[in-house]
C-alpha cells in the first residue's frame, strides 16, 4: 500500500514534469529551425548493414542521380518546353524536384550538405538536423516531433506526377507509384542495428598528395562553363561503384570468392570500387567519402596539389602537380576480367566521357527566329530600324532598296527602336534584360547599355535628344534617362503595363499609353489611361482616362499637334460571353486624344468582320492618312483621316461619349482600304516623305511594304529568319491570329498579350451566365500546372483549348488536332520571365529571409500549431508553389456557385495583379488583411504587419 | 491716442538702446538720429487664405510649397494655390478623388514632381498628373492609417504614422516598417519626419522617443533622449532635447532643429542649445512643429503664434502673433551674452500675419514662409528678405520689458 501511494505520488510529481518537458521539447523543436544535413550524415547510421544498407541502396536509386541527370541530352527541350530558357542545374524549377533543398537558404544546408547528390533522404523526411540524434531517432514519435517525415505515396506524387514537359519529351507512361514504392524501399531491418559509413576528419594529414574527392573537383567542374562534368561522372557506374557492393549480387559475388568481410569492408573489392583505396592515414581531406566510389582521383590521381584553380588553367603545372591523364591501362587495372565480367575499353571509355565543351549542335532553344516587334524610320529616312524579340537583335532595313543590310545584337528580347534627334544613335529598350542598348547607328555597334524599370517597351527621346524616356511595362513607371551621361534620372509612375509613347510635334507632350486598365472595384467597368508627360519638365503631367477600354498600345501624333491617335480594345468582361449586343466580347477601335484632355473613341471593326488587337497606328507626315495594324486580321486599316474627324465633328457629345465608342456601323465612313499583310503584324512607320510605309509582321520574320500613293502592298521585306515553320510557332500564329473566332472578332493574344494577363474577370457561359466571374491568369510557364481554370476542370491545355474553347470562347469551329497540338505546344512554351525579386542563385534580402521563415511556419506567434492543410507550404509548394489541388479558401463570394477553387502557382505572382480567383484583391496584402477574415486561407490573423510585409517580400521571389 | 503711445514708446525705448546697444551702432550714426541696429529681417507682408477665398477648410494641418505650388492639407480636403497668381486653383475632397480627407502631411517628390500625401486615418496617397493613389493598412504594407507627417527620401517615402514608421520604396514596391522591434523606439508614436539630403539621413520626432536619425547609407540608428528623462523640467539646459515628446524635427545645413510641447531645441552634431520658455525667444512652450530654413533660422509652430529664431549670435527671434485686430512681429534679443532673457527690441505692427496663433504647420520656400493655423493659413511674403541680422533702422516700436513666460508680450489694443 505504501509502495503503490509512493508510486502515485511519484506519478504525480512525474507527469507534470513530463508534460512540461515534452511540452518544452515541442516547444523548443518549433523554435529551432532546423537545416538540411545532407544524406552523407544519415549514413553515419543508415550506411551499414545492421540498417539494412539504407545508404547504400538510396545511392543506387535514380534520386540520387537526379540533379545529375539535368545534363542529359533531355533536359533540354524539357526546358524549353517549359519555357525556361537556362540551364536546369541553375533553376529553381527544375532543382525543385531534381534536388534536396534547393530552396533552401545557404545557412538553411550544412557544411557537409551537396547539392549535386539530388533527392537525397531529407527531400522526403525533412530536413534532419533536430531529430538525427541516435536519441530521437530510437523514438520514432520523438523524432517526428522533431520535424521527421514519413512520406506517402501523394507525397511522391508532387513531384512525379504527369509533366507534360517531360511526358513529351522522353515518352514515358504514367509512374507506377507502387513499382516505384517498391524500387526505393529502403526498409530498416527488423533488428536493427545502427550502423553506418563514419568518416572523421584526420587529426593530422600526412606530407604530400592527399585525396579531395569529387565534391572538390564539382566546385568548379560541375559549373556550365565545365559542361557539368561532375553531373556526368555522377550519371556513371563509377558513382555507384561503393554502393554496388551492398546489392545481392555483390554479396553473392563476395560469398562465392570466400570473402572474411562484407564486400564494402573488403580490401580485395574496395581496391577497385573506390578511390585511393591503401593510401594510409592522413591522406585524405575532409570532404572524401568512400561512398563516392570511383571518382576522379581514382584515374587522375589525388588532388590536393594540382586542384587550385591557378594550377589546373595551367596544364603543365598540374601535371606536374600529379595530375595523371586517364589511360586505357589505368582502366584496365580494374576493369580486365573483373568478376568475370568482359570489358571493352573504348565502349567504357565513351560511357564515362564527359567533355568540358558541350556537343556541337546542342543549344537551348532550337530554331531561333526574329519576330520583328517595332520599328522606326531613322531621321533621314534611308534606313528603317526593327526590333526583333526573338532573335535579340535590331534589323536595319534599306528604305530605297527594301533590303536587309545590316542585323546588330542587342539585348534579350528587344521590344522597341527609338533614335536620337540627329539620328546618330539607336536606342533600343531589352524586354528581358530590363535595359535599354544605346546602338551607334553609323557603326551599327552597342555603346552602352542602361539599366531602367522591369520589362521595358516603348521610348522615345525628348526634341533636344537629352532625355530618353523608356516605359517600364512590368513596374508600371517611366524611366527617365539622361542620354548624356547614360544614367537613369528618376522614374515616373505610370497607369498599368505602359506600352507606347508618342512626342507631340512641337515637342511640348510626351502621351503614353497603358495596356492593363487601372485596379478598379469589383464588377464596375474598366478604366485605362493615357498618361501624359510633360516634356519639358520632364514630369507626369496629366492623365486622360479612357473608360471602358483596355490594350491601348499603339499611338501616334497627327502632324498638326491637335490630337494623337491610340489603339483600344472595348472588353465587355462585365457581361456575360452570351451578350452581342454593340459588338460580342471585344470590339476593336481607336481613340482620339485631344491635346486639350478630352478623348473620342470610335470603332475600327465592322458589323461581321472585326479589325481584332489594334496594335499600332501611324500617321502620314501630311496627316491625310492614319494606318492602323490589326495584329488579329493580318491587315492595316487606312484611316482618311479628315472623314474620322468630320464623323465626330457632326456628332453631338451624347453621341460622342456612348454611341459611337460602341457603334460597328461607323468604320467604314472612314477607312478607306485595307492592306494584306503579313502575319501578326505591328510596329508601323512612315517615311519623312510619306511615300512607303512599313509594318513589322511579327511571325513571318518580314516587313510589309505599302504604296501610300497607291494605298496598296508593294511588297515584302524579308528579315532573314529560318524558312522553317516549327510546330511551336505555327502554334504561335495561330495564337495570335483571330480567324479562329467568330467574324474575327478576337484571338488567343486579345486576352493574353504577351502570354500574359489583361488583368480582367470574366463571365464566362461554361458555369452559368451571370455567376461565377474569374480572374483571368497567365500563360507564362504555366506547363506543369495543370488542372487549369480556376475551378480546376481542366486536365490538360489541349482540353483547355480545344472544343470548351470553341463552345465557350470563339463560337465557330474548333481547332483542328493539329492546329491544337501547335497551340498547345506554343502556349506551354511561353517563358515565365526571369524573376525580378530574386535573381536565380541571389541570396534572400533580409526582409525576403524573415518572410520565408512566415511561409514555412508550422506554429502561430503564440505557439499554437497551424493544421497542415492550412500551412503555405503545404499547398504552395516548391518548384511551382501549388500542390494542384481545389480547395475552399473561403473566396467564394455571392456571385460564385460553389468555393472550391485550383490552388494557383505562385512563381512571378508580382506581376499579375489582381488576385484570387475572381480578381478582387487588387493587391498580395488584400488577400490576407481583406479576404481571410476567418484564417481559411493560411492562418495569418495573428501575423503582425511587419511579418506580413515579409511575408509578401518573399511571395515575390518565388 | 495709439500714435502718442507709440511715439512715447518709441522714445523711451529709443535711449534704451542706444544704452543696450551703442556699441553695436554704425559709424558715424550719432547725434540724435537712432543708429541702425543690427536687426532681423520681419515678415510684414501677408496674404491669407481661409474658406472664404477657396480653402476647403480653415483647419491646415499641412502646407508644402514646391516651385509655383502651394499645396495645403486641411482637416477636410487638400488645396492647391497657384503663387503666381496668388489664389487657389483648385481644391479636392473625397468626393473629388481624395481617398480620405484629413491631410496632415505633405511631400512633394523633386525628381517626378509627384505629391504624397498622409492623410489622418487615411494612410498614405499619392496625387500625380490629376490622379490619386492609395496606399492603407489594408491594401499595402503601411503599418497604420494614422499618417502624420510624409517625407520623400531618394525613391522612397517614410511616413510616420501613429504606430511607427513605414518606409516605402517606389521602385520596388517593397514596405519596411520601424517600430519598437527594429528601430530604439520606446514608444511608436510618430509625430514627424524629416530627410536631409546632405547627410542622407531620415529624422523621426517620435512622442516619447525624442529623435530617431537613421543613416540611410549604412542603416544604422542614433537615438537623441532627452537626458533628464521624462521629467517635465529641464535641470540643464543645453545637454539635448529637452523633452522625449517630441512633436517635429528639421535637419538643414548639417543642424537638427526639434519641437516639443516642452520648448525647442537645436543641436549642430557637437552642441546643443535649448530654448526654455524663461528666456522668452518662443511665442510658447507648447510647440507643435519646426521648419528649418538654414542653420541659423527656424520656425517654430506654437500655440501663441510662430516663432522665428533667426539668429544666435545674438540670439534674436521674431514672434508673429495677432490680437483680436491686428498682428504683430515681436522681435527679441539677447542684448548681453550674460543676459538670462531675451529684451524686446522691436514690435512692429504688421497688419494681420498669422491668421490664427494657434500654428500648426510651416513651410519655407524662397524668400517666403507659409504658416497653415487651426483658422487658414498666412503666406508671409519676404520681398527683400536677408539670413540673420542686418544693420537697418527699427521699422517699430520697442520695450524694455521682458517677455512674459510662455507668452508674447505684445501690448493690448487700444
Amino acid at each position: 500500500m505504501l509502495h503503490t501511494t509512493r508510486c502515485r505520488s511519484i506519478a504525480r510529481l512525474i507527469l507534470p514534469l513530463a508534460a512540461a518537458a515534452a511540452l518544452a521539447a515541442e516547444t523548443r523543436a518549433a523554435d529551432k529551425h532546423p537545416v538540411y544535413v545532407g544524406a552523407r550524415a544519415c549514413a553515419a547510421c543508415h550506411g551499414g548493414a545492421g540498417m539494412g544498407c539504407q545508404f547504400s541502396t538510396w545511392l543506387m536509386s535514380r534520386h540520387a542521380r537526379a540533379y545529375a541527370s539535368l545534363c542529359l541530352p533531355a533536359a533540354r527541350p524539357i526546358a524549353d518546353l517549359s519555357g525556361i530558357p537556362g540551364d536546369g542545374h541553375d533553376s529553381p524549377m527544375c532543382l525543385g524536384c531534381h534536388a534536396t533543398a534547393a530552396e533552401a537558404e545557404p545557412w538553411e544546408r550544412d557544411a557537409g550538405f551537396r547539392l549535386m547528390d539530388g533527392v537525397q533522404c531529407e527531400r522526403c523526411h525533412g530536413p534532419g538536423s533536430e531529430y538525427m540524434d541516435m536519441e530521437v531517432m530510437q523514438d520514432r514519435a520523438a523524432a517526428m516531433r522533431a520535424g521527421l517525415r514519413m512520406p506517402s505515396r501523394d507525397d511522391c506524387m508532387k513531384c512525379h506526377y504527369v509533366k507534360g514537359s517531360h511526358a513529351a519529351v522522353h515518352k514515358r507512361p504514367k509512374i507506377d507509384i507502387e513499382k516505384a514504392w517498391a524500387a526505393i524501399a529502403h526498409r530498416t531491418p527488423a533488428s536493427a542495428a545502427a550502423e553506418g559509413l563514419v568518416e572523421k576528419a584526420p587529426k593530422e594529414l600526412a606530407p604530400g598528395p592527399k585525396y579531395a574527392g569529387v565534391g572538390a573537383c564539382a566546385a568548379c567542374h560541375n559549373s556550365a562553363m565545365m559542361n557539368r562534368q561532375a553531373s556526368s561522372w555522377k550519371l556513371t557506374g563509377h558513382a555507384r561503384a561503393w554502393a554496388v557492393l551492398a546489392t545481392p549480387a555483390a554479396l553473392e559475388i563476395g560469398r562465392k570468392k570466400g570473402l572474411s568481410a562484407p564486400p564494402q569492408a573488403s580490401a580485395e573489392c574496395l581496391r577497385c570500387h573506390s578511390t585511393g583505396f591503401g593510401a594510409g592515414e592522413g591522406r585524405f581531406l575532409e570532404g572524401f567519402t568512400v561512398a563516392d566510389g570511383v571518382q576522379c582521383e581514382a584515374c587522375h590521381g589525388p588532388g590536393s596539389e594540382y586542384m587550385p584553380e591557378a594550377v589546373m588553367r595551367d596544364r603543365l603545372a598540374a601535371k606536374k602537380a600529379g595530375l595523371l591523364e586517364a589511360t586505357a591501362e589505368r582502366c584496365k587495372d580494374c576493369h580486365k576480367d573483373s568478376c568475370g565480367k568482359p570489358f571493352d575499353v573504348e565502349a567504357g571509355m565513351r560511357r564515362i566521357a564527359h567533355p568540358s565543351k558541350p556537343a556541337s549542335g546542342v543549344t537551348a532553344g532550337g530554331v531561333r527566329y526574329k519576330t520583328p516587334r517595332n520599328l522606326a524610320v531613322r531621321p533621314g529616312g534611308a534606313e528603317v530600324w526593327v526590333a526583333c524579340e526573338a532573335a535579340y537583335s535590331v534589323i536595319v532595313v534599306d528604305v530605297a532598296r527594301r533590303l536587309k543590310i545590316a542585323e546588330i545584337a542587342v539585348g534579350g528580347q528587344p521590344n522597341d527602336v527609338a533614335f536620337s534627334p540627329d539620328g546618330r544613335r539607336a536606342y533600343v529598350s531589352n524586354r528581358l534584360d530590363d535595359s535599354v542598348s544605346v546602338v551607334d547607328a553609323e557603326a551599327r555597334a552597342v555603346l552602352a547599355t542602361v539599366a531602367v524599370g522591369d520589362e521595358p517597351h516603348g521610348l522615345v527621346t525628348d526634341r533636344s535628344g537629352a532625355l530618353l524616356y523608356v516605359l517600364n511595362s512590368a513596374t508600371d513607371d517611366i524611366s527617365v534617362v539622361d542620354t548624356k551621361k547614360l544614367l537613369e534620372l528618376r522614374r515616373l509612375p505610370a497607369s498599368r503595363n505602359p506600352w507606347s509613347l508618342a512626342l507631340s510635334p512641337d515637342g511640348e507632350v510626351i502621351l503614353a499609353t497603358n495596356t492593363l486598365s487601372r485596379l478598379v472595384p469589383f464588377r464596375t467597368p474598366s478604366v485605362s489611361e493615357i498618361t501624359v508627360i510633360d516634356a519639358r519638365s520632364g514630369r507626369i503631367a496629366d492623365r486622360y482616362p479612357v473608360p471602358e477600354t483596355n490594350l491601348l498600345q499603339g499611338v501616334a501624333w497627327h502632324p498638326s499637334g491637335e490630337f494623337a491617335c491610340f489603339t483600344l480594345n472595348r472588353t465587355k468582361n462585365l457581361v456575360p460571353m452570351t451578350r452581342i449586343l454593340q459588338g460580342w466580347t471585344i470590339t476593336n477601335g481607336l481613340g482620339i486624344a485631344w491635346k486639350d484632355g478630352r478623348v473620342d473613341q470610335v470603332l475600327l471593326d465592322e458589323p461581321n468582320a472585326y479589325f481584332a488587337d489594334a496594335s499600332d497606328v501611324a500617321f502620314t507626315p501630311d496627316g491625310r492618312h492614319a494606318l492602323v495594324s490589326s495584329q488579329g486580321t493580318d491587315r492595316v486599316a487606312i484611316v482618311d483621316v479628315e472623314r474620322l474627324l468630320a464623323l465626330l465633328r457632326e456628332a453631338s457629345p451624347r453621341e460622342r461619349a456612348e454611341v459611337i465608342p460602341n457603334h460597328l456601323g461607323k468604320s467604314s465612313e472612314f477607312i478607306v482600304k485595307y492592306v494584306e499583310t503579313g502575319s501578326a503584324p505591328r510596329g508601323i512607320a512612315v517615311t519623312p516623305d510619306g511615300a512607303t510605309a512599313f509594318v513589322a509582321n511579327q511571325i513571318d520574320d518580314s516587313l510589309t511594304v505599302i504604296d501610300m500613293t497607291a494605298l496598296a502592298g508593294a511588297g515584302r521585306v524579308d528579315l532573314g529568319g529560318p524558312k522553317e515553320m516549327t510546330h511551336i510557332r505555327w502554334g504561335e500564329k495561330l495564337f495570335h491570329n483571330a480567324g479562329i473566332t467568330f467574324q474575327r472578332q478576337f484571338a488567343c493574344a486579345s486576352c493574353h498579350p504577351d502570354g500574359h494577363v489583361d488583368g480582367l474577370a470574366y463571365d464566362i457561359e461554361a458555369d452559368g451566365i451571370g455567376v461565377n466571374p474569374v480572374d483571368n491568369r497567365t500563360l507564362r510557364g504555366i506547363y506543369d500546372t495543370d488542372p487549369f481554370k480556376w475551378e480546376g476542370t481542366n486536365p490538360s491545355l489541349a482540353r483547355q483549348c480545344g472544343a470548351r474553347l470553341a463552345a465557350f470562347f470563339t463560337r465557330l469551329g474548333p481547332f483542328t488536332p493539329e492546329e491544337l497540338s501547335a497551340v498547345n505546344d506554343y502556349t506551354v512554351t511561353i517563358p515565365r520571365p526571369p524573376n525580378r525579386y530574386r535573381a536565380a542563385g541571389a541570396k534572400l534580402t533580409h526582409a525576403q529571409a524573415r518572410g520565408k521563415v512566415v511561409f514555412e511556419r508550422t506554429h502561430t506567434n503564440d505557439g499554437r500549431e497551424i493544421p497542415p492543410d492550412n500551412r503555405c507550404a503545404v499547398c504552395h509548394f516548391p518548384p511551382l508553389y501549388t500542390d494542384r489541388s481545389r480547395r475552399d479558401i473561403g473566396s467564394r463570394n455571392w456571385l460564385d456557385t460553389q468555393g472550391r477553387f485550383d490552388v494557383p502557382h505562385l512563381n512571378n505572382i508580382y506581376d499579375s495583379a489582381p488576385y484570387l480567383h475572381n480578381g478582387v484583391a487588387h493587391t498580395l496584402e488584400e488577400i490576407w488583411t481583406r479576404f481571410n477574415p476567418y484564417d481559411t486561407h493560411g492562418v495569418t490573423n495573428d501575423m503582425t504587419k511587419d511579418q506580413l510585409n515579409d511575408l509578401v517580400e518573399y511571395l515575390k521571389t518565388l | 491716442m495709439r500714435r502718442r503711445l507709440l511715439g512715447r514708446l518709441s522714445g523711451a525705448v529709443a535711449s534704451l538702446w542706444v544704452l543696450a546697444g551703442a556699441a553695436e551702432a554704425p559709424a558715424g550714426a550719432g547725434g540724435a538720429a537712432e543708429p541702425c541696429l543690427r536687426l532681423p529681417y520681419v515678415y510684414t507682408k501677408w496674404k491669407h487664405f481661409t474658406t472664404e477665398n477657396g480653402l476647403p477648410n480653415d483647419h491646415v494641418f499641412a502646407v508644402r510649397s514646391h516651385e509655383n505650388d502651394l499645396w495645403v492639407g486641411t482637416e477636410n480636403g487638400l488645396a492647391l494655390i497657384d503663387k503666381r497668381r496668388g489664389e487657389v486653383v483648385k481644391v479636392w475632397r473625397e468626393k473629388d478623388g481624395l481617398p480620405f480627407q484629413a491631410v496632415t502631411g505633405i511631400d512633394v517628390d523633386p525628381q517626378t514632381g509627384a505629391v504624397w500625401l498622409g492623410l489622418f486615418g487615411g494612410g498614405l496617397a499619392r496625387f500625380s498628373g490629376g490622379r490619386f493613389d492609395h496606399w492603407h493598412q489594408l491594401n499595402s504594407g503601411l503599418v497604420n492609417d494614422v499618417v502624420y507627417d510624409v517625407v520623400v527620401a531618394n525613391d522612397s517615402v517614410w511616413c510616420a504614422t501613429t504606430a511607427g514608421a513605414s518606409r516605402f520604396d517606389t521602385k520596388t514596391g517593397e514596405w519596411a516598417i520601424f517600430t519598437e522591434k527594429n528601430a530604439p523606439m520606446e514608444e511608436i508614436w510618430n509625430y514627424a519626419v524629416d530627410y536631409d539630403p546632405q547627410a542622407n539621413k531620415i529624422f523621426l520626432a517620435v512622442w516619447g522617443s525624442g529623435v530617431l536619425e537613421y543613416d540611410l547609407a549604412t542603416g544604422r540608428w542614433q537615438e537623441y533622449i532627452d537626458p533628464d528623462g521624462e521629467m517635465e523640467i529641464d535641470l540643464y539646459r543645453d545637454d539635448g532635447i529637452n523633452h522625449v515628446i517630441v512633436t517635429g524635427v528639421t535637419a538643414i545645413d548639417g543642424v537638427m532643429w526639434v519641437s516639443s510641447y516642452f520648448g525647442g531645441t537645436r543641436y549642430d552634431g557637437r552642441s546643443w542649445r535649448g530654448f526654455p520658455d524663461i528666456e522668452g525667444g518662443l511665442p510658447s512652450l507648447f510647440n507643435n512643429n519646426v521648419r528649418g530654413r538654414t542653420a541659423y533660422e527656424a520656425w517654430y509652430c506654437s500655440d501663441k503664434g510662430a516663432g522665428a529664431i533667426v539668429d544666435l549670435d545674438p540670439e534674436t527671434w521674431v514672434q508673429y502673433t495677432r490680437d483680436g485686430k491686428t498682428g504683430y512681429a515681436v522681435v527679441k534679443q539677447r542684448l548681453r551674452p550674460e543676459d538670462k532673457t531675451l529684451a524686446t527690441v522691436e514690435v512692429i505692427e504688421t497688419g494681420l500675419n498669422v491668421p490664427h496663433t494657434f500654428v500648426v504647420n510651416a513651410d519655407i520656400e524662397g524668400d517666403d514662409v507659409f504658416i497653415g493655423t487651426s483658422h487658414g493659413l498666412g503666406w508671409g511674403i519676404g520681398e527683400g528678405y536677408y539670413p540673420r541680422l542686418k544693420e537697418r533702422p527699427r521699422m517699430g516700436r520697442a520695450r524694455a520689458e521682458r517677455a512674459a513666460p510662455g507668452g508674447v508680450s505684445a501690448p493690448a489694443p487700444k
